[in-house]
């Protein structure tokens, strides 16, 4: 198209080029269209499975069918009968309290590795680098065991999981980092000038244009413990009081369960994605601000 | 910020130091932690109840009970012991690890007289290691039979492979068998030809020796059955019973299935034990593993806790627990009398598992690595294409079986010393390093007086040398306590290794406190160069026959043994020819003795022993009850009194109740003697005839 | 290789251009590798040095000192509080009276560091007694291994942090001396106070998260070092059978270097390259792929973009333990995919599709059901970033008659590959270790069967981080092995970091962004 319409005069290429850009326009996005609607459908499929057969009451294991022949909330009427509420309980501390404290931790390091030019400062980036690279897999039976010296495992498992979330998050660095880069420095230098200190500049300057982070910050702080099972699994070790949510649910989809509590498994998975789900729509807008200021730059 | 950093790392430091310790115990009453499949929660918490309130000493449980899958159980207890559950269930393929690992506590004599005496044979069996009771059985239950789908599998087909395949293909339902992700079901093809797969194992729990016969003639006809299953498209491998809710029509799996089955199938469900598959014109019937449920007891560092927690685990091991057990969840009893009763016998799903009884093999115990290599099995057999494929297979497995034992060349040729050295008992090497040309040092060592030793080659006693540099010379006694370099200096090329002590400074721990019953230290032994006692690698135990006389059993001695009794397997109080700490007995003829000690006399001797016969056979369970004693009647002839015998008893003769010597129909190590009509008979051993033989009473 | 001038490259063509990229990128790789070294060399050289001169320092400070800076050399934090630093000095002294406690103690830090050597000598032994009838066995424990090793490689913490801190007390009281004697004055307890909100406000922002990450993250990856050169496992685990230091016969087990350890060796190699031929594709399809989604979502006229955007994140917002099992059943056999194609009779019962039973299809099931979890993420980021092109460029690009196609490959691409360089690299080495996804997916299946070890079945899908793991949790619980596992894979991502960081043309300058 591009050849044929080179041989022309301006105008009509121009004519030519917009009409044909409306028509190759429109194909266009009808083909998106049906790319998207395809994706949406793939996308919401296993969710809405999920719930269909949280719905379900004639059976409790796997079956070959989605739609429940019975409806009914017995799923979720057991699950409130179980230790369910009890995690539930336990989760959603871990994930309040980890979201507060790993988001000041995160801010603390990021802001200061953006903002000050101190001596050990590159190599300090450069360890925390390194010491990424490693499996924290690895660390989970030392960790355990020091938590259990401190008497924080089984029962106590709450405290427990919060102290080891919030004492590596400092690691987590890279994204606000990022975005801190992205807010000029002569504001800081602006303040300085007028007499502030540096905990003022942050407080006062900072912080408030920084609020698309921070909500990321706690967004991913607050999402986090929710899907952990190994590390979590650990740490209960085998107390029921002291464990979340997946490693409670986890367990139900062992062998000598899974036939009684499949469809509870369901419920238990719609309650958890839930409240989750739905902060992250609410945030989402900054979610994405926070993504895309801090996370390619880190 | 150095100092805040310093100074919070102290106090991580301090604080994590406070917090260690524990323990609770409170009058008769304990808190204790107890692990069981979250579907047996509210039943034990019922049962610990009842102990508490039934049990005679006043022991009070206050018990959590957590919900604790039997295929995590031994996971978590090894990850740490400390933490787990006091008591706690686990499948039977996790004992031997858990031995190894140290964290079953040990049956006491009276528990495991109970156990022994209550439970089938079998199970006790797999809660042995060595010669001892490590866990209690709770159910004998895990064992694998066939599910099916009466309307798709008609009745005349279900013993039938090749059938039920066909069937399963025709409705287009699959066959469920997990034959490619568990070695627990792949044995049943190998079973079903003979095929063994036995380990043995030590005190400690470690596994000595395999027999192994997969890799076999037998073993390849074996996956040749498999290959037919697993190369049909409908088969599915698994073993959930929850399969039937999305299009299997058989599945293989066990007990704990059958209300999940029950609730899927309704009144289709049928059951019965496994089919048999054809290979060359010869039909072989589906074996199984006969496994079991235990119970077992973490170490305690409180005697009167673990004696308590011992009680509790008798009693929900008990007739009555596992009755309940039985009612409420369907679990299988162990337990003889549970077994016999008519509920259990009457239940359709335990009546399968019965059916399928005789092809089964008792699990005994096995291997942890085993699980892991045989598993493999099942998808080796559905990749290979041809015979050499599935030979291929076998012996992948085979090598991977055998390379469980084997050595480094490196270790094969490595010097150790080892004895009653640093808390060990004759079961740990500790290594010498080269230090010249056929001169070996050990490190620092601490020994102590009376700690005796040797030096052996690769962990074995193939080549050892002994106190007077003679190949599987005597123990070394150390005399002095103190810190030691051993050396070893090989001379003769190989005849003599001469073994020195240096000693390089003072102990630097403790004498370890050799803890003895009572008991033991005031027993008896016979020790010497005899047979494997090696001066004290086995005392052979004596008896009091009469006041200060004791016999040893009877002992196969050879010209130029020599031999001592002493007393706590120490040499504290030792008697030779010639009095207490004398000279040794040497033997001067080989031949089977008893040896003699007599305090009074302060002498000990030998006397050639004289043999008993007996008769030995189903009627006697095997050697199960004591075999009917026979007398001699004259010169090598030996006959038995009256023994009630039934049509089809089989019966041998034998010596010393011991399968070493025995005759059969027709001479030593002969034929069974089968009896063809029921009666009162005596049976007659001729010796000189070679010969067994039986004449109505 | 014949270098080119700017010049000459502008007038070569595209397939030369790239060859010639792709040919200089690897020719700089044994370059890269050599400064790598070279670098670690003069590490040790600058820390040589750098240890001479402390001592020339101490020595130099100690004969020109007065009697309170000579005498901090013994009592900590001496010369500051005669100086009138008293809140410093008390800082100073209270630490080294603290760590004096802790050493001295009778479990403190020299009994730990005494049993290091062998982690312990004494273990458990059994005594017999008889209660309620019952013959017991009751336990005496001895010594812990793991506790030896743990608080050893504590209390070595401790010592550096002591070391570190007495050299710094030292410092402080040459610089006050010097102040002294040039009659400048001296920070007073309350100067020192407002520094850390002002000038050393870093160091207050730092304290908590280096704390967190020094006793949390550093000490256990120095333990798991450590315990890769032990025979910690299922059989010794410290308390009931102690274990103890092994040297590197764990590292010859698994590299193949022993005779014993083929097994071992054959399963890393490949594992590794499957871990690697993954960590490429989840890479490179979710960037593309998501990319793509994000233009289509971002192009004019289309509508709702708010709509799609919320349904894609889902599977960011729900939990992935929940998703990714529910999602593995859908693709088992007899899973729900495969029972509704056969009720919709596009496939007959025992033909299913093998997703998790044939070793091809299930690593790219795995990669697409990667691509299910992973394109929104990165849909998030393209957007924001193509939202930050500016639009003239476009715009002119149209002018000069480019198609999408060019504009593609021109503008959009050269300028998204520029910002995500590092994130590339870093989402690829966090593929490598992505467990959740091969965890709950697949556990690893299906099992090969000629790799698996005694220590454990391996997969087809198996990386090496569940590898690892599997290693952990398997029959023999080998702790050590999957402690060698681990610091190889760290050697891994290192070196591929190293390569790229270095290959690239300078990835960015920080300062630029401010």
């Amino acid at each position: 198209m591009n050849n044929e319409n080179t041989v022309m005069e301006n105008g009509q290429v121009r004519l030519k080029r917009h009409m044909g850009l409306k028509a190759s326009n429109t194909i266009a996005n009808t083909i998106i269209y049906i790319i998207l609607i395809v994706m949406s459908v793939i996308w919401l499929l296993p969710f809405v499975f999920i719930v269909l057969q949280s719905f379900r009451c004639e059976s409790t294991w796997q079956v070959g069918y989605v739609v429940p022949q019975q409806w009914g909330l017995d799923n979720y009427i057991n699950l409130w009968k179980s230790d369910f509420k009890k995690w539930y309980l336990n989760t959603f501390i871990i994930a309040l309290v980890v979201a507060v404290l790993q988001t000041i931790i995160v801010l603390c390091m990021s802001y200061t590795l953006s903002r000050f030019r101190f001596k050990m400062r590159s190599t300090l980036m450069r360890l925390m680098l390194i010491l990424g690279m490693f499996p924290g897999m690895l660390t989970m039976i030392i960790l355990y065991r020091v938590l259990k010296d401190l008497g924080l495992t089984q029962a106590n498992a709450v405290p427990g999981l919060i102290l080891v979330y919030i004492a590596s998050s400092g690691m987590g660095y890279y994204v606000s980092k990022g975005f801190f880069d992205t807010i000029p420095k002569s504001l800081d230098e602006a303040a300085r000038v007028d007499g502030a200190t540096r905990a003022q500049v942050l407080t006062k300057i900072i912080l408030p244009l920084a609020k698309p982070i921070v909500i990321y910050t706690v967004l991913t702080a607050f999402m986090g413990p929710w899907g952990d099972f190994v590390f979590a699994r650990y740490v209960s070790f085998g107390t029921s009081a002291g464990m979340n949510v997946a490693v409670g649910m986890y367990n139900w989809l062992n062998l000598d369960q899974i036939g009684a509590r499949y469809t509870m498994f369901c419920a238990g998975g719609v309650i958890v994605a839930i409240p989750v789900a739905v902060l992250f729509m609410c945030l989402q807008k900054y979610y994405v601000e926070g993504v895309t200021g801090g996370a390619v730059k880190g | 910020m150095k100092k805040i950093l310093a100074l919070l790392l102290v106090l991580a430091m301090v604080f994590s130091l406070a917090a260690c310790g524990g323990g609770s115990k409170k009058g008769t009453g304990y808190d204790i932690t107890v692990w069981v499949p979250e579907l047996a929660v509210e039943l034990t918490k019922q049962q610990i109840a009842d102990f508490n309130s039934s049990n005679e000493y006043g022991i009070n449980f206050n018990a959590t009970v957590e919900p604790v899958s039997e295929a995590d159980a031994a996971t978590n207890m090894i990850t740490d012991v400390e933490a787990g559950g006091d008591i706690f269930f686990f499948a039977q393929d996790q004992f031997a690890r858990l031995v190894q690992a140290g964290a079953l506590n040990k049956l006491g004599a009276e528990a495991a007289a109970t156990v022994s005496a209550a439970n089938d044979p079998g199970v006790v069996q797999a809660a042995t290691s060595g010669s001892e009771l490590y866990a209690y059985p709770l159910t004998s239950d895990n064992g694998y039979f066939m599910y099916y789908d009466k309307s798709v599998i008609p009745e005349e087909d279900v013993d039938s492979l090749e059938a039920l395949i066909a069937d399963c293909e025709a409705a287009g339902r699959y066959f469920s068998f997990e034959v490619q992700s568990s070695a627990w079901y792949i044995a049943s093809w190998f079973f079903a030809t003979g095929c063994v797969s036995e380990w043995t194992t030590g005190d400690d729990g470690s596994f000595i020796s395999v027999k192994d016969t997969f890799d076999s003639p037998e073993g390849l006809i074996s996956v040749k059955g498999m290959k037919k299953l697993v190369d049909s498209p409908i088969h599915l491998s698994s073993s959930k019973g929850t399969e039937f809710g999305s299009g299997a029509a058989v599945v293989i799996t066990g007990i704990w299935d059958y209300e999940t089955v029950k609730g899927i199938l309704g009144d289709n469900m049928g059951v019965t034990d496994l089919p048999s598959f054809e290979v060359d014109g010869q039909s072989y019937h589906l074996g199984s593993f006969n496994g079991c449920k235990l119970l077992g007891v973490k170490p305690q560092q409180d005697a009167e806790r673990g004696a308590a927690l011992h009680l509790l685990a008798q009693y929900l091991t008990g007739e009555k627990a596992q009755m309940e057990r039985f009612e409420k969840l369907s679990w299988g009893p162990s337990n003889s009398a549970d077994q016999a009763s008519d509920a259990v016998q009457a239940n359709p799903g335990l009546a399968a598992l019965f059916k399928q009884a005789p092809y089964s093999v008792p699990q005994g115990q096995i291997h942890g690595s085993w699980w892991d290599i045989g598993k493999v099995i099942g998808d080796d057999v559905k990749d290979a294409t041809d015979e050499a494929g599935l030979q291929a297979a076998l012996d992948n497995y085979y090598d991977k079986i055998s390379s469980l034992f084997t050595m480094t060349e490196e270790e094969k040729t490595a010097w150790g010393v080892i004895g009653t050295v640093e808390g060990t008992n004759w079961d740990t090497d500790f290594p010498m390093e080269a230090a010249g040309d056929n001169v070996f040092k050990s490190a620092e060592i601490n020994l102590f007086a009376g700690n005796e030793f040797k030096v052996r080659q690769g962990a074995s006693w193939d080549v050892n040398y002994g106190a007077d540099g003679s190949l599987n010379g005597p123990n070394v006694v150390v005399e002095e306590d103190g810190l030691y370099v051993v050396t070893l200096t090989i001379t003769d090329e190989g005849a003599t290794g001469t073994i020195t002590l240096e000693k390089v400074g003072e102990p630097t721990a403790e004498a370890p406190v050799v803890e003895k019953t009572e008991e033991e230290l005031n027993a008896w032994g016979v020790v010497g160069s005899f047979l494997d006692s090696n001066w004290g690698d086995k005392d052979y135990p004596m008896t009091e026959i009469s006041d200060g006389v004791f016999e040893s059993g009877v002992l196969e001695l050879k010209a130029g043994d020599e031999l001592k009794c002493r007393q706590g397997g120490g040499w504290d109080v030792n008697y030779g020819i010639n009095g207490a700490g004398g000279d040794n007995l040497v033997v001067e003829e080989d031949g089977t003795y008893v040896v003699v000690l007599d305090i009074a006399a302060e002498a000990i001797s030998i006397k050639p022993a004289e043999h008993s016969w007996g008769v030995v056979g189903s009627m006697t369970g095997w050697g199960e009850q004591a075999d009917f004693p026979m007398v001699e009647v004259s010169e090598g002839v030996f006959e038995s009194e009256a023994i009630d015998l039934a049509e089809g008893d089989e019966l041998k003769v034998r010596q010393d109740s011991a399968w070493d010597v025995n005759y059969g129909t027709n001479g030593p190590g002969g034929d069974n003697l089968k009896v063809e009509a029921a009666g009162s008979y005596i049976v007659v051993l001729d010796i000189a005839a070679e010969s067994i033989s039986i004449k109505e009473a | 290789m014949k270098r080119y001038s700017d010049l000459e490259y502008l007038k070569l063509s595209k397939g030369q251009k790239f060859l010639y990229k792709l040919e200089s990128f690897f020719l700089a790789i044994p370059a890269a590798i050599g400064r790598f070294f070279l670098g670690i060399g003069r590490f040790f050289k600058k820390l040589g040095l750098g240890i001479g001169r402390e001592f020339a320092d101490l020595g130099k400070t100690f004969k020109e000192g007065d009697w309170k800076t000579r005498g901090s050399y013994l009592v900590m934090g001496l010369g500051s509080m005669a100086r009138g630093q008293v809140l410093r000095g008390l800082m100073f002294l209270l630490f080294e009276a603290v760590f004096i406690v802790y050493m001295v103690l009778p479990q403190g830090g020299l009994f730990w560091l005494g049993k290091l050597d062998n982690l312990g000598d004494q273990g458990v032994h059994k005594v017999t007694e008889n209660v309620f009838g019952q013959t017991v066995e009751r336990v005496v424990y001895g010594d812990n291994s793991f506790r030896i090793l743990l608080y050893g490689v504590l209390t070595i913490f401790f010592i550096i942090a002591f070391i570190y801190t007495w050299r710094l007390n030292i410092k402080q009281n040459k610089i006050a001396q010097d102040y002294e004697r040039s009659g400048r004055h001296l920070s007073s307890g309350r100067d020192d106070l407002r520094a850390l909100v002002d000038e050393q406000f870093y160091k207050t922002l730092l304290a908590l998260p280096l704390t967190g990450i020094l006793v949390f993250t550093v000490m256990p990856i120095v333990f798991m070092i450590l315990v890769a050169f032990t025979n910690y496992d299922g059989t010794h685990d410290g308390l009931n059978n102690l274990f103890t230091w092994v040297g590197l016969d764990n590292f010859n087990t698994m590299l193949g270097w022993s005779s014993g350890g083929t097994s071992y060796s054959a399963a890393f190699g490949e594992i590794l390259t499957w871990t690697l031929i993954w960590a490429f594709f989840a890479t490179f399809t979710n960037y593309f792929l998501g990319m793509f989604v994000a233009m289509m979502i971002n192009k004019k006229g289309i509508k709702l973009k708010k709509v799609w955007r919320t349904i894609l994140v889902l599977t960011i917002a729900i939990p992935q333990f929940i998703s990714l099992l529910y999602v593995g059943k859908m693709f088992a056999k007899n899973g729900l995919i495969n029972l509704s194609l056969i009720n919709l009779g596009w496939i007959t019962p025992g033909n299913e599709l093998p997703f998790w039973e044939d070793p091809t299809w299930a690593r790219i099931t795995v990669i697409l059901v990667n691509i299910w979890i992973g394109i929104p993420y990165l849909m998030l980021i393209a957007t924001g970033i193509l939202m930050n092109i500016p639009a003239d460029l476009y715009e002119s690009s149209r002018i000069d008659g480019a198609n999408a196609w060019q504009q593609y490959t021109k503008i959009t691409l050269p300028y998204m590959l520029f910002i995500t360089g590092p994130y590339l690299l870093t989402s690829f080495i966090g593929n490598m270790n992505n467990f959740n996804v091969i965890y709950l997916l697949t556990g690893g299946a299906p099992t090969n069967a000629a790799l698996s070890t005694a220590a454990g079945s391996v997969g087809h899908t198996d990386l090496l981080i569940t590898w690892l793991f599997k290693i952990t949790m398997g029959a023999e619980s080998k702790y050590n092995m999957a402690s060698v596992v681990g610091i190889l894979v760290f050697a891994i991502s290192a070196i591929i970091s190293l390569v790229v960081y270095s290959v690239l043309p300078s990835i960015k300058n920080e300062e630029d962004f401010q």
